[in-house]
């Protein structure tokens, strides 16, 4: 396979992961709604462990568990972001600046 | 913020410090490296002490990203401030404001003659002491509100804007009719609660930095003035204390272009105070103007050989008159009038 034949095959898996990675969003959308009426904190870090670790143990390489963790710990924020907005939308809009210096 | 984990943190400390930040309100993006975690603190806040996380265990640094201030910041208002005076007079635009005059008012005398020769050399606005922060008790301590009337006097008759300085709260409502801009001196800029009141006058300030603060500290006091509702603050650079003693201050030139990327407000140089020799006033006038400040504030006697405070800093009307000449020719270098 050349340069062009291993792109082709990228572009055909990004199809599925982005299908999938909408999929695991959507779950964090109804979860957000239903610990909206809860009192559920948004950040649970046990849950989080648990996540790292399936991925961990399901990891079939050749990735290293560090590297996937990684990938997963950008995953997770945007999760997190989802279940933030969906829990207080009004409060929450345009909430995720980085500290520097924006404006109201 | 970003706060750097040591490289053998455990994960509880870190579990630790991101339940910290998630109690401050930020929201945290972790990277955990093979050696090293970090961790990106994002949100709103600007009043927090990032030292509340530098003592939990495993954290190795804090670095904060945003500025304390806001009003103050160039994000703010990032077309920059124009200060409107009367007279059509502008500082923070195009033209360089100069501000002349003596140190204190002495005499209806001194101050006519100074008025008369500084606006004839070009200045706009008049300088003057009524009320003198003197280091020492016993000298001069100012003339107090026949000043502030001689100063008015001798402003209307020669054309000039008046400013001089406020010690405390009590001298605002006395002051309020007889000057143009109120000027806070360094040993008061962080005086907040005569800060605070000016916050309240819709007249301009001028601040004078510090003798031994950081461009932050005189950001801040500023945010103090602008959180009142007074949103005219001209800043100034007049010196600060280093361990060089030949000039009565160390004039710092780059605090100019500093102040003009951190902040939307117009800065003012004093070089008078800022060398206190008589000698170094005209070099550092000419190198604030082209390095870009935005108005200058210098000492001229008629006679400074016999002025009752800072007579060796003050300049001569004939000096001052040549300055004025030179730095007509260097202010277009830096596309700018005086």
């Amino acid at each position: 396979m050349d340069i062009a034949d291993w792109r082709r095959k990228i572009d055909e898996l990004d199809r599925r992961l982005v299908e999938l990675i909408n999929q695991r969003a959507e779950c964090a959308h109804e979860i957000g709604k239903l610990k909206r009426n809860s009192e559920m904190p948004i950040y649970e870090p046990d849950r989080e462990k648990i996540v790292f670790d399936n991925i961990a143990r399901h990891n079939p390489g050749p990735l290293s568990n560090i590297e996937l963790r990684q990938i997963y710990e950008r995953l997770i924020d945007v999760m997190r972001q989802i279940q933030r907005d969906e829990m207080a939308p009004e409060t929450n809009a345009g909430s995720d600046h980085t500290e520097l210096g924006t404006n109201d | 913020m970003i706060v750097a984990m040591w490289e053998n943190a455990t994960d509880d400390q870190i579990q630790e410090v991101t339940n910290h930040l998630v109690k401050m309100g930020f929201a945290v993006h972790r990277t955990t490296g093979a050696r090293q975690s970090v961790l990106a603190a994002v949100g709103r806040r600007i009043d927090f002490d990032t030292r509340e996380l530098e003592v939990l265990p495993g954290v190795q640094t804090v670095h904060r990203i945003s500025a304390p201030y806001k009003l103050a910041g160039r994000t703010w208002r990032p077309e920059g401030t124009v200060v409107r005076l009367p007279n059509g007079v502008e500082v923070g635009g195009k033209q360089v404001v100069v501000m002349a005059g003596p140190c204190s008012v002495e005499s209806s005398q001194q101050i006519f003659a100074a008025a008369e020769q500084v606006s004839k050399a070009g200045a706009k606005v008049l300088r003057g002491g009524a009320f003198k922060p003197r280091s020492s008790p016993y000298t001069f301590q100012g003339l107090g509100l026949d000043a502030l009337k001689l100063l008015r006097e001798a402003g209307d008759r020669y054309g000039l804007l008046v400013i001089s300085e406020v010690m405390e709260i009590s001298q605002i409502d006395a002051m309020m009719p007889y000057i143009d801009i109120f000027q806070v001196g360094a040993r008061n800029m962080q005086n907040f609660n005569l800060l605070r009141e000016l916050g309240k006058i819709r007249k301009p300030v001028l601040l004078k930095r510090g003798i031994a603060a950081t461009i932050e500290e005189l950001l801040l006091s500023a945010e103090y003035v602008m959180s009142g509702g007074n949103y005219d603050i001209i800043l100034c650079e007049r010196g600060i204390r280093t361990f060089e003693t030949y000039t009565r201050n160390t004039l710092d030139i780059s605090a100019i272009p500093v102040v003009h990327k951190l902040s939307h407000l117009p800065i003012t140089s004093d070089p008078s105070h800022g060398t206190g020799l008589r000698d170094k006033v005209a070099p550092m006038a000419r190198a604030s103007v082209a390095a870009g400040a935005d108005a200058l504030l210098i000492e001229v006697h008629p006679s400074p050989d016999d002025a009752l405070s800072d007579g060796a800093q003050s300049l001569f009307p004939q000096q001052f008159a040549e300055l004025m000449e030179q730095l007509r020719i260097i202010a277009p270098a830096v596309d700018r009038t005086i």
